[in-house]
């Protein structure tokens, strides 16, 4: 063993970090800036006002809460508003499901009496049930307000004051829908984004680098039909990626015990049986507009990198803030105001959106949301067609 | 204006041409005002140092570049122009080539491209490299000498009229090259007109007529044999330096080697500029 050969090897490499100004700075800079980031995130996360819809069972004591809940409505530090009272959960529900109040909450109206007979009354909370993040806040401010209420509605006399059992019912999925349920829709987008996007940029890179790029240009081909030929390519294999993946996600093949020279295998299940409500075509047709943009995205950040490295470089730059900001780990409206801006530039928050409206939600065609989306994404990855077809330089056509 | 033209024309009208072609890149003149005309059927070879602005030169030609000044004429068409790229073959002077694709599909997709797509013009530029018995193989497991004759059969697939060839003889064995050689006057014969960048010496005298370049001007051009004798010496590097201003017997020129024969010392200004090109 020479200390000087090991030196040497060291050496050698930290010359070669010296003339790459990008990865010194990748590995110094981005870290802060990301770690900025998800600090800002999480520091300013905001308090949403959570909107409620109030199921009354009528008679005082169903008033009595209603002015209790009122009361709490008021205070600022609550969070809390109040739309018009209804009479049925049937109603709650349907109000729920338009998104004019986030959440139902539904007393027995034989309250009283449970109270008095000693038992623990049970409230529905009604949620949509589609995102467990934004709901574990709306639960939160919830729980603070019914603390309150639960004071007020004790009887004198009655020690400990009587806390309610709370009943969850959703909309959508069931109440104890797994963490997978929910995030199904969210694989279909980030995958399909992340390779396509990874594979076409170190792909377009080695065009440039390897002069077939330049040999290409010395043919009459033009520089859309380049860009076509590149998204429908790398289109086709998109296609199949989301196509598994869907497959997987929503069905899922029970393997039973069997022997093996003696030995049983455990039970066991491929693909994660996700209920979808909605469409899979209509799932898949966002997730394949999300690749369009990401194949042009990455001839166009192909650009800006001399080695397949530095395209692996641009990860933290293009997937990082998408992962953070496009409402898969906190919903998009309690981020910073900024940020929220920054995340209604995001592919990704369009195709989380309209994934988890479709295959959550069920909704189809004739969603404004699912409409939006869909624009929106196809906007995006045309303004990436345009701009990678203008990174391709040829003086002809 | 890509037709033939009748043999009468032929003899007159230039097939390649530049008017006071002119590139800046800043500060940097790469072409500095070249006049060509390259007539249909010959062989010219354009020689000078690396830097000297040869690839340019040609990537203006080929419509790769737009020229800050001046014109650039193929086969009487203004270039850049689309149209004129289906009548031009450019080998650049990296392989340029799909190495997780088979020697076939490397062609077929150059072919293609060109809308030129026949099996036939497919089978004869590889019995002309010599690599029908490889169609299947990936580029990826050619030597370097395979590759650099899949490259060129790429350029060629299309039978172009007017071939530009960016150092192509680089990494191909004496053997091979011979055969390349008599290949491009095969070519020639059939009316093909052939710039064969190079600043390799030796193969200089198998050109028609040569173009000396330096700091991105013509310093030079005629037969071979015209340049030694106007330089005085029988020497074609020799006459290069002399051509160029320089003194061969005065300054301690370094010993040109193929690759560099402009290398580095003396008191030129300017030096060579590697890598002031690309």
């Amino acid at each position: 063993m020479s200390p000087s050969r090991i030196l040497a090897i060291a050496r050698r490499i930290a010359q070669g970090f010296r003339r790459d100004e990008r990865t010194l700075g990748l590995m110094f800079v981005v870290p802060l800036v990301v770690t900025a980031l998800l600090g800002w995130v999480l520091n300013d996360t905001k308090d949403t006002v959570v909107d409620v819809v109030y199921v009354n069972p009528g008679g005082e004591i169903g008033d009595r809460i209603l002015t209790a809940l009122r009361t709490a409505a008021a205070d600022p530090d609550n969070d809390l508003r109040l739309v018009d009272p209804v009479s049925t959960e049937a109603e709650a529900v349907a109000i729920v499901r338009a998104g004019t109040a986030d959440i139902g909450i539904v007393v027995p109206s034989d309250l009283v009496a449970q109270i008095l007979a000693g038992t623990r009354p049970t409230f529905t909370i009604i949620s949509e049930g589609t995102d467990p993040a934004a709901e574990a806040g709306r639960f939160g401010t919830l729980q603070s307000a019914l603390a309150d209420i639960a004071g007020e509605l004790a009887p004198p006399g009655v020690t400990p004051p009587i806390i309610p059992q709370v009943e969850r019912k959703t909309v959508y999925l069931s109440p104890d829908a797994s963490q997978v349920d929910v995030l199904a829709p969210i694989f279909l987008g980030f995958f399909g984004y992340f390779f396509v996007f990874l594979l076409t940029g170190v792909s377009f890179l080695r065009e440039r680098i390897g002069g077939t790029l330049e040999r290409l240009l010395a043919t009459p081909v033009t520089r859309f039909e380049i860009v076509s030929g590149y998204s429908l390519g790398f289109g086709a294999f998109a296609t199949i990626q989301v196509v598994v993946l869907t497959l997987f996600i929503l069905n899922s093949i029970e393997v039973p015990s069997f022997e093996v020279a003696g030995q049983q295998t455990p039970a066991f299940s491929i693909g994660l049986g996700v209920d979808s409500a909605g469409s899979p075509f209509l799932a898949f047709a966002i997730a394949l507009l999300l690749s369009l943009g990401a194949v042009n995205l990455g001839i166009f950040l192909s650009t800006f990198a001399r080695t397949e490295l530095q395209i692996i470089q641009f990860i933290p730059l293009v997937i990082v803030p998408q992962a953070l900001l496009s409402g898969i780990l906190w919903p998009i409206e309690r981020l910073p105001d900024v940020l929220q801006v920054v995340a209604h530039l995001l592919p990704l928050t369009y195709a989380v959106e309209g994934l988890r409206e479709v295959m959550l939600k069920g909704a189809d065609l004739s969603s404004t949301v699912v409409q939006t989306d869909l624009a929106v994404l196809a906007g995006i990855a045309l303004f990436f067609v345009v701009l990678a077809s203008a990174t391709i330089k040829r003086e002809v056509a | 204006m890509t037709a033939t033209p009748t043999p009468a024309a032929a003899a007159t009208a230039p097939a390649v041409e530049a008017v006071g072609l002119q590139k800046h890149f800043g500060g940097l003149r790469a072409v500095d005002g070249i006049d060509l005309a390259l007539s249909p059927g010959r062989i010219y070879g354009l020689l000078g140092p690396n830097g000297s602005g040869k690839t340019t030169l040609i990537r203006l030609l080929s419509g790769l570049a737009r020229a800050t000044g001046g014109e650039a004429r193929i086969l009487g068409t203004k270039m850049p122009s689309r149209t004129a790229l289906a009548s031009i073959g450019y080998m650049p002077q990296a392989e340029a080539i799909y190495p997780d694709l088979s020697v076939g599909e490397n062609l077929g997709f150059f072919a293609r491209l060109e809308g030129h797509a026949d099996k036939a013009a497919i089978d004869r530029v590889l019995d002309l490299v010599e690599l029908r018995d490889r169609k299947g193989t990936p580029a990826l497991e050619l030597s370097g000498g395979m590759r650099r004759r899949l490259s060129l059969a790429c350029t060629l697939v299309h039978e172009p009229k007017v071939l530009f060839l960016d150092e192509p003889t680089v990494g191909v064995d004496p053997a091979l090259r011979v055969q390349f050689w008599t290949h491009f006057r095969r070519l020639a014969a059939d009316g093909t007109t052939i710039l064969v960048a190079s600043h390799v010496m030796d193969e200089a005298d198998r050109c028609d007529e040569l173009v000396f370049v330096r700091h991105g001007k013509v310093i030079g051009r005629g037969t071979g044999a015209e340049l030694r004798a106007r330089a005085g010496t029988d020497n074609l590097e020799a006459a290069f330096l002399i051509l160029s201003g320089l003194d061969p017997q005065g300054n301690p020129l370094p010993q040109p080697t193929p690759a560099e024969p402009m290398g580095g010392g003396g008191p030129m200004p300017g030096g060579g500029r590697p890598g002031a090109i690309l």
